[in-house]
């Protein structure tokens, strides 16, 4: 039985994910020592740095979504995750967000678990401000995509089925669920297969997150240094969801 | 006091409030266990209904947190492990409640 990371990373005209990704390798490395596979296109893998032994899958990506981003609307490149189960070559795969940094060993405990898919349904501003979920975004049970655990199973096959099925008729099921935002979200498709299903375990924590508005100030392998207004503070030793896109640019 | 200090004092209180939020959660994620392809936290109960349930018999069956049955059939490794967990996040949160504590005075 095999275990290993999958990710997602496409450069977009505004921001820089293969530094994201690069420093996502770091800390995969140093807590999970798990293998690594990446899908990208030809044009961010000529910008990573050597990294060691990747698996790079190369795609060409559909480049049709948008999302917002500190007060302007930027390219998404996200549509491919629904390729995922294809795409991995392990019989136990972490799809990871490249903005998702681990700096504890909790998704191997995870990954040693009986399940078909595993996503985190809730989450912890570490701000305290709670900027994060918005209300009546939906009707639905959201689940956050940014690590989704899953297993190569039937369950999960199907699963994968329907959000490829929900992608190509969006606007139905956003019209069904009563979506407030018009582009297409991973976390909305992958919700709306699971509930269609009645399939997925959830992670009994929450995702510890940063909101875009945030900034990534300083960080170690340990952890980071982050500032809201005035406010720094710091986490160590907790896995993070960070959607400031550019700390990683130097 | 004046409303200056007063405001010093919330802002600090506000502070270490969310300080021990923060390391509460990430206790709770650092309790997460597998055992027997189960998942467990390594919390009070599960310790407290381990013991007991180990006072009555050799093994047994217990629901983890997906509420999965797991068949226990070496209580004392199970336990040792839990309270191993239990005891390594509780001694890290115990250090920032100190460090917290001294914040305050």
């Amino acid at each position: 039985m095999t275990t290993g990371v999958l990710m997602y990373c496409f450069d977009t005209p505004e921001l820089n994910y293969h530094r994201l990704a690069e420093r996502c390798v770091e800390q995969i490395r140093k807590y999970l020592k798990l293998e690594i596979t990446i899908v990208t296109n030809l044009e961010t893998f000529k910008k990573f740095k050597p990294l060691g032994m990747i698996n790079y899958k190369l795609v060409e990506n559909s480049t049709t979504n948008t999302r917002p981003y500190r007060g302007k609307s930027v390219a998404w490149y996200n549509k491919e995750r629904a390729l995922a189960y294809e795409h991995s070559p392990y019989d136990t795969t972490i799809l990871m967000d490249c903005d998702y940094f681990v700096f504890s060993s909790t998704l191997l405990e995870l990954a040693n678990t009986e399940f078909d898919m595993m996503l985190h349904d809730r989450v912890h501003d570490l701000t305290g401000k709670n900027m994060i979920l918005g209300r009546d975004e939906s009707t639905l049970p959201l689940v956050w995509a940014t690590v989704t655990l899953f297993k190569k199973t039937a369950n999960t096959c199907a699963i994968f089925d329907m959000i490829k099925h929900i992608q190509e008729y969006y606007s139905h099921y956003r019209n069904l669920y009563r979506i407030k935002y018009i582009n297409y979200r991973n976390d909305y498709a992958f919700a709306i297969a699971l509930h269609q299903l009645n399939l997925g375990n959830r992670i009994p924590t929450p995702m510890t997150m940063l909101a875009d508005s945030v900034d990534v100030i300083d960080s170690d392998g340990d952890g980071i240094v982050f500032k809201y207004n005035n406010d720094v503070n710091f986490t160590t030793g907790q896995d993070v969801h960070v959607m400031d896109k550019e700390w990683c640019n130097g | 006091m004046d409303i200056g200090n007063i405001k010093k004092h919330s802002d600090l209180n506000f502070e270490v409030a969310q300080a021990k939020k923060n390391a509460l959660e990430k206790l709770r994620s650092r309790q997460l266990m597998a055992y027997n392809e189960r998942l467990f936290m390594a919390d009070a109960n599960t310790i407290n209904l381990v013991s007991t349930l180990k006072q009555h018999s050799k093994d047994f069956y217990v629901l983890d947190v997906n509420d999965n049955p797991c068949h226990v059939k070496d209580p004392n490794d199970f336990l040792n492990k839990l309270i191993e967990r239990n005891q390594e996040t509780l001694n890290s949160y115990q250090q920032l409640h100190q460090d917290l504590a001294k914040k305050r005075k």
